[in-house]
């Protein structure tokens, strides 16, 4: 790879990492942002670019490695620093204060509102009053402000993440715009996106992450999506099969759950079924509209348009409590959501329990207890710290939420990334457990953030893409195949 | 692979939307939406002024003093919580505040002179910052809500009042007295000790960027994070800041009242009060929106309604009730309001 002519390193990063807890987000990357460039920072959902981000702009600390910013150690209690030592960072949520004006906003960040509106003209957008408040104007002119506020400090590293995500192409134009200028400056732009189209045409470089390293930097233009998939999957994409375990072929039975011309939030036109005895998995980059496809569907919130049904039977969920005693329950990625984190392990499974079997009155304290010592078995649960839900592990707190809905009996499981954060023995258990339910009868509707788990547990898997449902894939697709649908490289995929 | 010279995998674009510029509002629409429950206040509280003025014979410097006079530390203790819950927090202690700070006050200016009183009342109003001030350190470095702290604390200071003070008593100079509320007649003392209250300290601190920090916070505390804003600090500065309005409201109780009460019941009565001429003046109870204009014209159309009452002949027990009535009505409505207004 010959070295690209570009001006001297302004960003460095040297085996910096980070961890929250026991989750190690970054274990090592690497990475130089140069003047004159646009650069790219490109991964897999959980690689860690946005921890990466968040330590470049003082949200979160660094735990280990080197940073700096033109030569100098660069280190920021919060993001407001950054702007004095030239760095200026957009989000995909607007940081503009709801209630305060546009020019209140401005005097927050000490930002002078001459500048911002001569950025705002620059960008054809001179017709927006500052004097309005902030929460008055419409997200994407939101994003626009806040990048011309970030713009009127002058910074020499301009860093956008995802701000082009749910930005109009107009728009998302004129962001491209300025990162040109900012790049004609001799200044620099550190973009993350999950539209590689936008990396190819707009970034003169690029940086990949997986799993927490840096595995390759080049120019994106040279390599195509192609190049920058395989990167993000790396040479084990295909040692993660080997893991696939045999698994009796499943004669999927009756229609548990029918989705119709649905929409609710983001998500829209969702068309799809899951019958008894069959693991459906979902898969989608972030911020497709999956969180919205299943608060929906759990009854959190109101469908806009569409049918759901289950067992033929439609069902106008209210509330969580309406699909629930339909038949449908969702286990959250959040764990500690769903359970009583300071109460006794047998309060968290007893709870939908009481609710199924007895509306008033005392319960039977045997036959509770029969049930439940009768799911902690079946789940293998840890109980040595049975005083208090939250004491559990990750695993055996997923385990929990699981076990609850066993004890009240349901048709139809949503399970929302329900591995996140736990450790590979009991996501094990935790697939067989999926598996066995499935065996048993069960409908499961289960969305999942890491693909590998995709091969492993449904029985087919559906693509969700801007909200909407663009590919169904078999449980043999590869981990390439699944991104370039995930991320709309489609060539004819059909499952 | 870089040898293929196919043109770049389309990618489904997004909708071609010629985006259109959301369509300005003009001043006025921006004045109505904005200051419109302010001057809904304000002609609510001319209209009971002019009621009230026709209830009695003679409307003249006694009957305004009555209002100004007492209605000032209502009006401060508004102030005072209002800053509070505009960062998006609250404030239980202010009514135990006042009362504290009354009975320490009286305690030490009873009979004093003028000089000396008004040396003390520096010191009261000094000591209600730095007590109000270390309310919030605790709440933010413990990290416990601060309703449960001010709660825990608002127990306490009736308890050293009464510890103090011994019962009802302490005193304050004549002189004082005219200064603070006026004489018999003179309305005018208080009325502008309150303009000043507002235009001295409300009005500079909420244009600069303190100011705009206490906003911020209470409406978003992670687009004030990533604005710069220290929100920890920024709540314990909203907590001096409530501070110096008890301890301005606990030196007027002490003037008005010429003694101190040390009863835990009050504080109540005047948080419950204080609570309701914020709500009544606009202001959002899970913060970030409001000012303290409204807070302070409804503080006086809530003592209004008692003397209105009065005046129409009602039993002064029915009353009090019926005032414990709008009380609730003004709290529960306005938090609906709001809800509905923050979910829209």
């Amino acid at each position: 790879m010959s070295e690209p002519l570009v001006g001297a390193p302004l960003l460095s990063a040297k085996g910096v990492s980070k961890s929250y807890g026991a989750v190690r987000a970054l274990r090592s990357v690497d990475l130089e942002v140069r003047r004159g460039e646009a650069h790219a920072l490109l991964g897999a959902n959980g690689a860690g670019k946005s921890t990466f981000v968040k330590i470049v702009t003082g949200v979160v600390t660094i735990d280990g490695g080197t940073l700096t910013l033109d030569g100098e150690p660069l280190r920021l209690a919060n993001p407001h620093q950054g702007l004095g030592k030239g760095i200026a960072s957009v989000f995909q949520d607007p940081a503009l204060v709801p209630d305060l004006t546009v020019l209140d906003n401005c005097k927050l960040t000490g930002s002078s509102p001459e500048r911002v509106r001569a950025e705002l003209e620059k960008m054809g957008l001179g017709a927006l009053d500052l004097r309005e408040k902030a929460s008055d104007i419409p997200l994407p002119f939101q994003r626009m402000i806040d990048l011309a506020r970030a713009l009127s400090h002058d910074p020499q590293l301009l860093i956008l993440d995802e701000i082009t995500a749910a930005l109009p192409r107009d728009l998302a134009e004129k962001v491209f715009e300025v990162m040109a200028q900012q790049v004609a400056d001799d200044k620099a732009v550190l973009f993350i996106s999950h539209r590689l189209d936008e990396v190819i045409a707009h970034c003169t470089m690029c940086t990949v992450f997986r799993d927490g390293h840096t595995v390759a930097s080049f120019v994106p233009r040279e390599g195509g999506e192609q190049r920058i998939v395989t990167s993000m999957l790396g040479a084990q994409a295909d040692l993660a099969r080997e893991d696939l375990t045999e698994r009796a072929p499943t004669s999927p039975g009756e229609t548990f759950l029918e989705v119709r011309d649905l929409a609710s939030g983001q998500a829209h036109d969702l068309n799809f079924e899951v019958r008894a005895g069959e693991v459906v998995g979902l898969i989608a980059l972030e911020g497709q509209g999956q969180d919205d496809v299943f608060a929906c569907l759990s009854g959190d919130q109101r469908a806009t348009a569409g049918s759901i049904s289950l067992r033929g039977k439609e069902l106008k969920a209210r509330h969580p409590a309406d699909a629930i005693s339909k038949g449908m329950v969702l286990v959250p990625a959040d764990r500690l959501l769903a359970l009583l984190p300071q109460r006794p392990i047998r309060e968290s499974i007893s709870l939908p329990l009481r609710a199924r079997i007895r509306h008033w009155g005392p319960f039977s304290p045997t036959k509770e207890r029969a049930i439940i010592d009768g799911v902690v078995k079946r789940l293998s649960i840890d109980t040595r710290a049975a005083a208090q839900s939250r004491r559990l592990s990750g695993g055996n707190q997923q385990k929990l939420t699981i076990a609850r809905w066993l004890a009240a009996g349901f048709d139809t499981l949503l399970l929302f990334d329900p591995t996140r954060g736990i450790d590979i023995g009991t996501k094990n258990q935790i697939y067989e457990l999926v598996r066995e339910l499935a065996a048993s009868g069960k409908a499961v509707l289960m969305f999942t953030s890491e693909l590998r788990e995709a091969n492993l547990v449904p029985d087919r898997i559906l693509v969700l893409r801007r909200g909407t449902l663009v590919a169904e894939l078999s449980p043999e697709a590869t981990e390439e195949e699944m991104l370039q649908a995930m991320y709309g490289v489609v060539e004819g995929v059909a499952g | 692979m870089s040898t293929s010279t196919s043109p770049p995998m389309s990618t489904p674009a997004a909708p071609e939307t010629i985006t259109t510029l959301p369509k300005p509002t003009t001043a006025l629409q921006r004045f109505q939406s904005r200051h419109g429950w302010l001057v809904a206040i304000a002609a609510l509280l001319v209209v009971m002024l002019f009621w009230r003025a026709s209830q009695v014979p003679v409307f003249g410097g006694f009957q305004v003093r009555t209002i100004t006079a007492g209605t000032l530390s209502l009006a401060l203790l508004a102030m005072a919580i209002g800053v509070v819950i505009i960062t998006g927090g609250f404030n239980f202690a202010v009514g135990s505040m006042v009362v504290f700070i009354n009975c320490f006050s009286a305690w030490l200016m009873k009979d004093k002179g003028l000089v000396a009183c008004l040396a003390i009342a520096v010191l009261s109003i000094l000591l209600s910052v730095v007590l109000s001030a270390i309310m919030g350190w605790i709440s933010v470095v413990s990290g416990v809500p601060d309703i449960i702290v001010t709660l825990a604390i608002s127990f306490m200071l009736p308890g050293v009042a009464l510890l103090i003070l011994g019962g009802p008593g302490g005193g304050t100079s004549p002189d004082f007295v005219n200064l603070v509320v006026g004489g018999f007649s003179n309305p005018w003392p208080s009325f502008i000790w309150l303009v000043l209250a507002i235009a001295l300290v409300w009005v500079p601190v909420s244009r600069s960027r303190f100011g705009k920090a206490l906003y911020a916070v209470g409406s978003s505390r992670a687009a004030a994070f990533l604005a710069g804003v220290d929100v920890g600090r920024t709540r314990i500065k909203a907590y001096a800041l409530s501070g110096l309005f008890c301890g301005l409201a606990g030196v007027v109780t002490t003037a008005y009242t010429a003694s101190g009460e040390p009863r835990a019941s009050i504080g109540l009565g005047m948080l419950l009060n204080a609570v309701a001429a914020v709500v009544l003046g606009g202001v959002a109870l899970q913060g970030g929106v409001g000012g303290m204009v409204g807070p302070v014209l409804a503080a006086f159309v809530l003592s209004l309604i008692p003397a209105i009452m009065l005046g129409l002949g009602v039993d002064p027990n029915t009353a009090e009730t019926v005032r414990g009535i709008i009380l609730i009505v003004v709290v529960l409505v306005g938090g609906w309001l709001q809800m509905r207004r923050s979910r829209a």
